[in-house]
């Protein structure tokens, strides 16, 4: 049950509590919305799956909205991480939905929202000031779960878990190895309940889309892959520095690969990087590149390519001389010398 | 004096002015050489700076197994050029060497280190060139032509005296 949960795990928080009222209080409004757009989807996934018996539990709470309401900001010590950023990305809906509130109306938002992390960054940021709030206490909650996880191992490591898949998801394979099922017990349930009730129409989504997602009669279990995909990535950017640091650094690396693959990073030449202008440029045909400065120290002595020792096309590097007798016009020059070779 | 300092000091503002950009460049150039030479050393050469001075390296070879050159170890002095990627480096044997491609001061008449420079070329593939010509003089562009055309005329005779003066002088 709910209050169980926040009686096992809110108490290494107690201290962040007040901040979190604080906010909740603040974000009133939302969370009328929020809770009604939960009720709703209660109703809608009562209908679609077998009912466990935490789910009524909380369909029941979802109807009757002030109790909800507290619950859920109490709740959101146990689960902040998840909490938070689904307070985020219901303010998005609710702001943004179509008024037929319909559950696949819903996915369909959620799959957009997650689409492109950066999109739905910039909305969420420049829509109602709650969720930008709920942001800006993301970073703090999640420290004092760090210091404090004794109480709230468990319901982090679910998060974790959450985030694990998520990051997988987004590499788009590699198949994730959730952790041991036996671990999650009835606080994650809960919580997992609540907090996947955005993510409900989200596996038979997947379902459909990639063919991979175990489409099952339970809108989510421990051991579902796909199941945190709907959770927006504002969280991962916003509240898990290690996190995002993780995040940015394999987008790096994987553009940069794709790079390395298609051109050198840098010139072979003078081990400088190649910018934009030197990347696109391709003096010889034998696809040797090189940046544009060392290009016009090769034009001034033998004009050779490096790679294929042939010389440099002649019109190219008459080109070249023309331009550059004024010193600093390697600009033009590149300009000339890449409309030449494409020409 | 053009040490590892003086290089990677440069090496921010040099890309507008040539001058500035060929210093920088050689010494860039030359260190991330150094390190792949010691990420991934070639077998049975190695390389690297004398002392402090970037553009002064010391090279090693090793006489291979099956040529009469076989258990020496030849010292050689690698010059680097300031403007380096675009001219060759300078390579001269310092230990003596019966080679029709190796004169008496240590000159090495290698292709790839005069007209056929290239500068995609690296000290790794210098040496790689240098750790031919032991197998594979070249006779018909020697150095030392009463060597070349021993090798052409009695090649026992050169193999002989190429293991004598390995003896002699590169242990």
């Amino acid at each position: 049950m709910a209050y169980d949960s926040i009686a096992n795990a809110s108490i290494p928080t107690a201290a962040n509590a007040k901040d979190f009222a604080k906010k909740k209080r603040a974000n009133r409004s939302a969370k009328l919305k929020q809770s009604k757009l939960d009720a709703r989807r209660e109703q809608w996934l009562s209908q679609v799956k077998n009912k466990g018996s935490k789910e009524e539990m909380n369909g029941g709470g979802g109807m009757h909205v002030p109790r909800n309401e507290r619950e859920r900001s109490m709740e959101n010590f146990v689960i902040n991480p998840r909490r938070e950023d689904n307070d985020g990305s219901m303010n998005h809906y609710s702001d943004s939905d179509s008024p037929s509130n319909s559950p696949t109306s819903h996915s369909s938002s959620v799959l957009g929202s997650n689409a492109s992390g950066t999109n739905f960054t910039g909305s969420s940021s420049s829509r109602s000031s709650s969720s930008s709030s709920s942001v800006g206490c993301y970073s703090g909650t999640i420290s004092e779960d760090d210091d404090g996880d004794d109480g709230c191992s468990d319901d982090w490591e679910a998060v974790a878990d959450a985030l694990a898949a998520t990051d997988d998801k987004q590499e788009q394979h590699n198949p994730v190895s959730e952790s041991s099922p036996e671990r999650e017990h009835v606080t994650q349930l809960d919580s997992h309940q609540e907090s996947t009730n955005i993510s409900k129409p989200n596996p038979i989504c997947v379902g459909m889309a990639v063919h991979r997602a175990p489409v099952s009669s339970r809108a989510w279990r421990p051991d579902d892959a796909f199941r945190p995909q709907s959770l927006p990535n504002l969280l991962k950017q916003h509240s898990f520095p290690m996190n995002s640091d993780r995040h940015y650094g394999r987008g790096g690396t994987a553009w940069a690969c794709k790079n390395v693959v298609s051109a050198p990073t840098a010139c072979p030449i003078c081990c400088e990087d190649l910018d934009l202008t030197d990347s696109s440029f391709l003096p010889c045909s034998c696809g040797f590149r090189l940046c544009l400065f060392c290009h016009k120290r090769i034009l001034e002595e033998d004009g050779r390519c490096p790679g294929c020792r042939k010389q440099y096309d002649f019109d190219d590097a008459v080109e070249g001389e023309a331009t550059l007798d004024g010193g600093c016009l390697t600009v033009r020059l590149a300009r000339s010398c890449s409309m030449i070779t494409r020409s | 004096m053009n040490s590892a300092g003086t290089s990677t000091g440069v090496g921010g503002g040099g890309r507008s002015w040539p001058s500035r950009t060929s210093l920088s460049a050689s010494g860039k150039r030359i260190q991330k050489e150094l390190a792949e030479l010691h990420l991934d050393p070639p077998p049975e050469c190695s390389a690297g700076p004398k002392g402090d001075n970037l553009y002064n390296w010391v090279a090693t070879l090793i006489g291979f197994p099956g040529t009469p050159y076989q258990g020496g170890i030849y010292f050689l002095d690698i010059t680097f050029p300031i403007d380096y990627p675009f001219k060759p480096p300078k390579v001269v044997f310092k230990t003596r060497i019966y080679h029709c491609n190796v004169d008496s001061a240590g000159n090495v008449s290698l292709d790839i280190l005069k007209d056929g420079w290239s500068p995609a070329l690296t000290i790794l593939k210098v040496l790689l060139a240098l750790r031919s010509i032991f197998t594979n003089p070249d006779p018909y562009k020697p150095l030392i032509p009463g060597i070349a055309h021993l090798y052409l005329a009695d090649r026992a005779k050169h193999d002989e005296l190429a293991a004598e003066w390995t003896l002699r002088f590169a242990r």
